[in-house]
């Protein structure tokens, strides 16, 4: 049978979901399921889970591109053909891991992925930085500010040595979001890259009418900024468009979603800007956002070489300075923020200062700090 | 299609990271429109702008979900990508899969796509990156029949639910995420694949407070593990980390000299709420001040364990900065017993969504997430609507401010009063 | 006194057909008939698109509901 053009309905099924996960599990974690006792990392890398029975499931974690091809996929298929009864995993950071049920089998695979070049560099796990989550860019994405597999490919390069050891403080997730919609969210990630506009919405203004419904890219402008308002179009006819009070513009870009009309994307305009101490466990500490601390760094295509360096400026200071277990935010709270811009040596400015909503919870209200270089 | 010079995306292509683009060159040699796809990509490096355009309509008939248009905006130069659709692939619990699964999907995108794809999307997804309006209808006619799977959502639907790996490799499962994420998953299929709501609405599940899939920092819907009887004791393994037999945080620190194992330094002095102490060499633990941060069964997993009586903690509302700026979710219902009844649904659970989204539809505003909802009318009418009995553990601290909303029934006498009876006690 | 289905499902698609904007939110619908529930309303919205009667329309974001052929659309302009 199969799909019939001149009866797009015929045989439809719809609505049957994902299949049923229990049948990609490898035999190890289907019989110890909900029966494991305790976990080692055995080596950057490779976990070693210990089960209520004795058995112990082995997993060597190895960095992946999110962008991958169907042949690399296949590659991966037939590593797990060749040691891992056919099973394969990939973890919420983009990680894949390959999962065997004994300790004499983890050499062979380890061997088999170093012969594979660079596809598949083992880390991840413990006290590292593990790979970098990210969203579309420039690959695929109408709305983006920067490119985010070449910027995270970059910085990975950069932070390779970091993600094969277990030499940091505590982990660091670093993650990339190519806009301020953030489809992934690094808001609270020790270290976000964030890719921002800083010019307003252009007005299309021959295209508006066909293009957009005024009313949805009114209502869109979460401050109000975009009004309607009669125009000349290029062939001087009166015509119903918007105007934007870019005054008021916060560069988020809903206009555009909702109105193809009014692109604000711009080389020189759009950048990235770094936001540091977010985290999500509840270990500790409580989970806390990412804080903005450098307002904007350019697109600089193919390596992005300022927002590596600023990525590693922050690991590194970090690194050497903050208490094992330690996460980037405890650190930076520890030390107070005052610390943080001193020992990263990275200049505070005004644009650090909150004044978008429920701006006052950032602002110091009390005359316990410290004196660091700011203060002259 | 011929191949494109692209001399900055050559330089991505050096280090040590796996590169991309080393991989769609490759892919460009069985599936040519990938050349298109790098020509594309290096323009943009060049222009240092995307040339993606959105596109609306596009989908699978009768689904209001599952597939994003995308169009280029240079498609003379670029035919190969003229249209670049996205599908998006409801992925197995916790990603999970086996080589025949993966080789089948791979099959199916060599036919139909682009071959590139995200292995996974932010939401969860297996997302297939690239494909034209016609190939759609035949892409799900066979994911459906062959393959048996299904698309996930998009758009104001209910997203593809995501959980962590919880029981099947770790021991920190509170409840068997896998199983909440895919019953749930086959409960609300006409919410995932037809809008439904005000915006987008995601569940997440974690199963133990570490959250690995980050439930509490991105999911309107976050159900995280929990215990409330006591942390489970190995004493004699706590002595094998004072003596160094077993190396702390199950050796996430070997990289570096991080100096002998201190357990006073190291666990007792980071509990936030300073309840373990030891008596000897008896680790004690006052379970009643501990507010399960996790912290001291990751360092001593070997001795340490969550306790038996688990279940869920559930918090509401979370969301990116978009567009009143981010939100953690909000803890709504302490907790929960995550258990299946008779007819295999997770009944409890269901309910606490259902009373959220009847609510959510009525009062939402059009693309406000319901954590905005919940910021605008205030937490105090949201425990009403969720008939949550009020309780110290859902403030950090109480309100500062004494701006009340006293209603008229919660006041001896009611509102209506006389003024002029009032003037005769009291003259103007 | 609420509408029946088939009742429900004709205020909605005359609203599609004549309201100014082609695009619509489930939520502008629920004035075809208050006394819906919210949930009875986007089925009835949804059930039209199974019978082809109207579209969605998606953002990515967010959706949206036009009667065919009213959206604008890339591929159609």
């Amino acid at each position: 049978m199969g799909y019939d053009p001149a009866n797009p309905m015929a045989d439809r099924i719809t609505d049957i979901g994902p299949p049923h996960y229990e049948q990609f599990f490898p035999p190890v974690v289907k019989k110890n399921y909900g029966k494991w006792l305790y976990h080692e990392i055995i080596q950057p890398g490779v976990l070693m889970h210990k089960g209520e029975s004795g058995d112990e499931c082995y997993t060597v974690r190895v960095g992946c591109a999110r962008l991958i091809s169907i042949e690399l996929i296949r590659e991966i298929c037939d590593i797990a053909d060749a040691h891992c009864d056919g099973f394969v995993r990939w973890t919420t950071r983009n990680n894949v891991e390959f999962m065997v049920d004994s300790k004499a089998k983890v050499q062979p695979l380890m061997d088999d992925l170093k012969s594979r070049g660079n596809k598949f560099p083992v880390g991840g796990t413990g006290a590292s930085v593990s790979n970098c989550v990210h969203t579309q860019g420039w690959i695929h994405c109408h709305t983006p500010a920067t490119d985010a597999s070449g910027v995270v490919k970059a910085v990975m390069d950069e932070l390779f040595d970091y993600f094969t050891s277990h030499k940091l403080p505590a982990q660091v997730r670093v993650a990339l979001a190519c806009c301020l919609n953030m489809c992934g969210a690094v808001h609270a990630s020790d270290i976000a890259i964030l890719g921002i506009h800083r010019k307003p919405p252009m007005i299309d203004h021959d295209a508006i009418t066909g293009l957009c419904e005024l009313p949805l890219a009114i209502s869109s402008c979460p401050l109000g900024a975009v009004k309607p308002a009669t125009v000349k179009n290029s062939a001087g006819e009166d015509i119903k468009s918007v105007k934007v009070n870019a005054e008021r513009c916060m560069f988020c870009g809903n206009c555009y979603t909702m109105c193809p009309a009014m692109p604000l994307a711009d080389p020189d305009g759009d950048g990235i800007a770094i936001l540091v101490g977010g985290k999500v466990s509840n270990s500790r500490s409580m989970p806390m956002f990412s804080k903005l601390v450098i307002p904007f760094l350019p697109n600089t295509p193919p390596r992005w070489p300022e927002t590596v360096a600023a990525v590693k400026n922050i690991l590194e200071t970090y690194a050497k300075d903050a208490r094992k277990y330690e996460r980037v935010g405890e650190w930076a709270a520890r030390i107070g923020w005052e610390k943080f811009f001193e020992k990263t040596g990275i200049p505070f400015t005004i644009k650090s200062v909150d004044d978008y909503r429920l701006a006052y919870d950032t602002w110091r209200t009390t005359t316990q700090f410290k004196f660091t270089s700011h203060i002259k | 299609m011929p191949k494109h010079d692209t001399p900055l995306l050559d330089e991505l292509e050096k280090g040590p990271w796996p590169s991309f683009v080393t991989d769609l060159k490759r892919q460009a040699e069985k599936k040519p429109e990938c050349f298109d796809i790098l020509g594309q990509l290096e323009l943009s490096f060049k222009d240092k702008i995307t040339h993606w355009k959105h596109g609306g309509i596009v989908g699978v008939f009768g689904y209001g979900g599952g597939i994003v248009g995308r169009y280029s905006d240079v498609p003379e130069r670029f035919p190969g990508v003229a249209h670049f659709h996205t599908v998006r692939l409801n992925q197995p619990s916790s990603k999970f899969y086996s080589s025949a699964k993966l080789r089948d999907i791979c099959n199916l995108w060599e036919k139909y796509g682009s071959g590139m794809t995200n292995m996974h999307g932010s939401t969860g997804d297996l997302v297939l990156l690239g494909t034209t309006t016609p190939n759609l209808e035949p892409l799900f006619y066979e994911l459906t029949h062959d393959l048996n799977q299904d698309l996930g959502g998009s758009g104001s639907n209910l997203r593809t639910p995501e959980c962590c790996l919880g029981r099947a490799r770790c021991e920190w499962g509170c409840y068997d995420t896998q199983d909440l994420c895919h019953t749930l998953t086959m409960h609300y299929q006409d919410e995932i694949h037809r809008p439904a709501f005000p915006y987008k609405f995601k569940f997440k599940f974690s199963g133990c407070p570490n959250d690995c899939v980050a439930a509490i920092a991105r999911s309107d819907f976050a159900v995280i593990g929990t215990w409330r009887d006591d942390i489970r004791i190995d004493q004699a393994a706590v002595k094998g980390y004072i003596t160094g037999e077993f190396a702390p945080n199950a050796g996430a620190h070997s990289g570096k000299d991080w100096g002998k194992f201190d357990i006073k330094k190291e666990v007792l002095d980071l509990c936030p709420t300073e309840c373990m102490w030891m008596e000897g060499d008896t680790l004690k633990i006052d379970n009643s001040e501990c507010t399960r941060c996790m912290h001291c069964i990751n360092v001593m997993p070997r001795a340490l364990r969550p306790g038996k009586q688990q279940g869920a903690t559930i918090c509401v509302g979370a969301k990116a900065p978009i567009l009143d700026g981010a939100q953690f979710a909000t803890m709504t219902i302490p907790f929960i017993e995550v258990k299946k009844n008779e007819d295999g649904e997770f009944a409890e659970v269901v309910e606490v969504i259902e009373k959220i989204w009847d609510w959510w539809m009525e009062v939402g505003k059009n693309r406000e997430r319901v954590g905005e909802t919940i910021m605008r009318v205030g937490l105090p009418t949201f425990l009403k609507v969720m008939e949550v009995t009020p309780a110290p553990q859902h403030v950090k601290e109480p309100r500062s401010n004494p701006y009340v909303f006293w209603q008229a029934d919660e006041v001896e006498g009611g509102w209506d009063r006389d003024v002029k009876e009032f003037r005769k006690r009291n003259a103007q | 006194m609420a509408l029946s289905k088939d009742e429900l499902k004709a205020a909605i698609l005359e609203k599609a057909m004549t309201a100014p904007k082609p695009q619509l939110y489930v939520k502008d619908f629920y004035a075809c008939d208050p006394d819906a529930k919210p949930r009875d309303v986007k089925n009835a919205a949804n059930d039209l698109v199974k019978e082809g009667k109207m579209d969605f329309w998606s953002s990515g974001s967010t959706t949206m509901y036009a009667a065919k052929g009213r959206a604008k659309d890339e591929e159609h302009r």
